[in-house]
């Protein structure tokens, strides 16, 4: 048979090699297969815009030290003595050792192993033994390398290795106001991520994961043996006949917007599966803090929002999600912890165990499909992967946000939208 | 004193108990305070006149007395002559 339709993988004139791959309705599978795209994936998303890397409360004393991931960089994460939070690249300026072997410390300075070269833990190099060899002190333009821009918002670091860019909260957007929601269920407004992060190797490349934070359409199936098990009523906010909607906020991110179901039941922590009556003194603070906007915020619950290209806040827990490979990917998980709210603490911490732990019931069965879904699209037909879910009942909310059904693949869209964007951009 | 005085790079050879319920080892030099760059062992030394703290620098075995007016010294440096000290070729390693 003669081909009509050029394959994908050609570039036509005056179309870019993405318009190709990226349609409307479709995408094609070697999007998540093909070596080369992850390599410019690296270059153009990872290496470029604003990634979540950690939380300053994993830093919580001058001179704190934690080994983070950027896509393929060894970071680490330091506070310095003045209390201001740095990104260094972990590698000797003179050899390119790992200078940091330990997953965290406390340390003012950083003594690479291989020849003693000391740096502070901004980077800056301090010193190396025998100077005369170098015609004395301070001869030595160097340092550690730093990731280009820092910033953080609520205490949620991010990192971009551009020297320039939109700034971080222009990234965030809309999605700034998802952890405003998060931070907003705290008593005292402000939360931790320091309850210890689990580390998850999962085989498949790191799209699936973000396009599925956001898919309300497998959890009727792929997580029926936990709501069944927990009796859990979040399963049905997952219909056809759910009032919740999935919102695009626009750059690539998010949300599945589960208020329109709570607020029709208007019951508090029901978004937490339980009742006033078990944490009465969460609520109590929560009443302190906030008056009577306390019931309208613990009714609504916490946001499930992913935020482009690797955060996804999932109610109680975090996911910062690394690409390894373009068929390997680290999802790192922790709990939760809001400042003042130990009574759901404790509980945030066991639900975390229970749904992403080593023996959870949840993102074991998401791996699962992750895994499935990466050895599926290196077949070879059909070839394509169908995003068009809820196109034929998409609307436009007060905002100017497109939003489907509790079911649709808005988010998916939305993602490739921006994500074709950023790949189309020059490197 | 004697036995204070291990050789440079001989190192000392500790038995290492846990403490129950600290994060810290306990060497009978004293607590062990360790990072991944350095490993020291500090106690109170009440052998002489007044109290004194016993620095162990655990792997090299070498012992630094400080008494409280180096201690009070240490607290007052100024962090630009401290991180001058941490230069490696300042002292330990001059060349």
């Amino acid at each position: 048979m003669t081909a009509l339709v050029p394959s994908p993988a050609e570039v036509v004139e005056g179309e870019s090699r993405y318009d190709r791959l990226i349609q409307p309705a479709r995408v094609h599978g070697t999007l998540y297969t093909d070596p080369s795209i992850f390599a410019e994936e690296l270059r153009k998303i990872w290496h470029k815009t604003w990634v979540f890397v950690g939380h300053e409360s994993e830093v919580p004393e001058p001179n704190d030290y934690v080994r983070k991931q950027l896509a393929d960089q060894d970071v680490v994460m330091t506070r310095d003595k003045d209390g201001e939070v740095h990104l260094l690249i972990n590698r000797c300026a003179h050899r390119g050792l790992q200078v940091c072997d330990d997953k965290a410390g406390n340390s003012s300075s950083f003594r690479c192993p291989y020849h003693g070269w000391t740096y502070r833990n901004t980077g800056e190099l301090l010193g190396y033994p025998y100077n005369k060899g170098y015609g004395g002190k301070n001869k030595l333009e160097l340092g550690m390398g730093k990731v280009a821009r820092v910033a953080s918002y609520q205490g949620f670091v991010f990192g971009s290795l551009a020297q320039e860019g939109p700034s971080l909260e222009e990234h965030l957007g809309a999605a700034k106001g998802e952890i405003d929601r998060l931070v907003g269920l705290s008593p005292e407004g402000k939360v931790s991520l320091d309850a210890g992060w689990l580390r998850h190797q999962t085989k498949a490349n790191w799209k699936f994961l973000a396009e599925n934070e956001t898919d309300g359409y497998h959890p009727q199936f792929v997580h029926g043996s936990i709501f069944g098990v927990a009796g859990s009523p979040i399963g049905a906010l997952y219909s056809d006949n759910s009032t919740a909607v999935t919102r695009a906020l626009g750059d690539g991110h998010s949300e599945n917007d589960l208020r329109p179901e709570f607020r029709t039941f208007d019951e508090p922590m029901r978004w937490f599966g339980t009742t006033p009556d078990k944490v009465p003194g969460y609520l109590a603070s929560m009443a302190e803090s906030y008056g009577e906007d306390a019931h309208r915020r613990t009714v609504e619950g916490a946001p499930h929002v992913m935020i482009f290209p690797n955060l996804f806040i999932a109610e109680i827990q975090v996911f910062n999600i690394q690409p390894v490979g373009v068929g390997e990917c680290v999802q790192y998980s922790t709990a939760v912890q809001f400042a003042g709210g130990h009574e759901l603490n404790m509980r945030m911490v066991s639900q975390s165990i229970g749904s992403v732990g080593p023996a959870g019931m949840l993102l074991a069965d998401d791996t699962e499909m992750y895994e499935r879904n990466q050895r599926g699209v290196e077949m070879a037909d059909p070839e394509w992967l169908d995003v068009r879910r809820g196109l034929v009942r998409e609307t436009v909310d007060e905002d100017g946000f497109t939003i489907g059904a509790a079911t649709d693949e808005t988010a998916m869209r939305g993602f490739w939208s921006h994500y074709k964007s950023l790949m189309e951009a020059d490197a | 004193m004697n036995d204070e005085m291990h050789a440079v790079g001989e190192g000392p050879r500790h038995e290492v108990t846990l403490d129950e319920g600290a994060a810290g080892a306990t060497v009978p030099a004293g607590r062990v305070v360790e990072s991944e760059f350095a490993s020291v062992a500090v106690r109170l030394d009440e052998q002489g006149n007044s109290v004194r703290l016993r620095v162990e620098d655990l792997r090299s075995g070498r012992v630094r007395f400080l008494d409280a007016l180096e201690l009070e010294t240490v607290v007052w440096l100024e962090d630009g002559h401290l991180t001058q000290l941490l230069d490696p070729s300042h002292e330990r390693w001059r060349g």
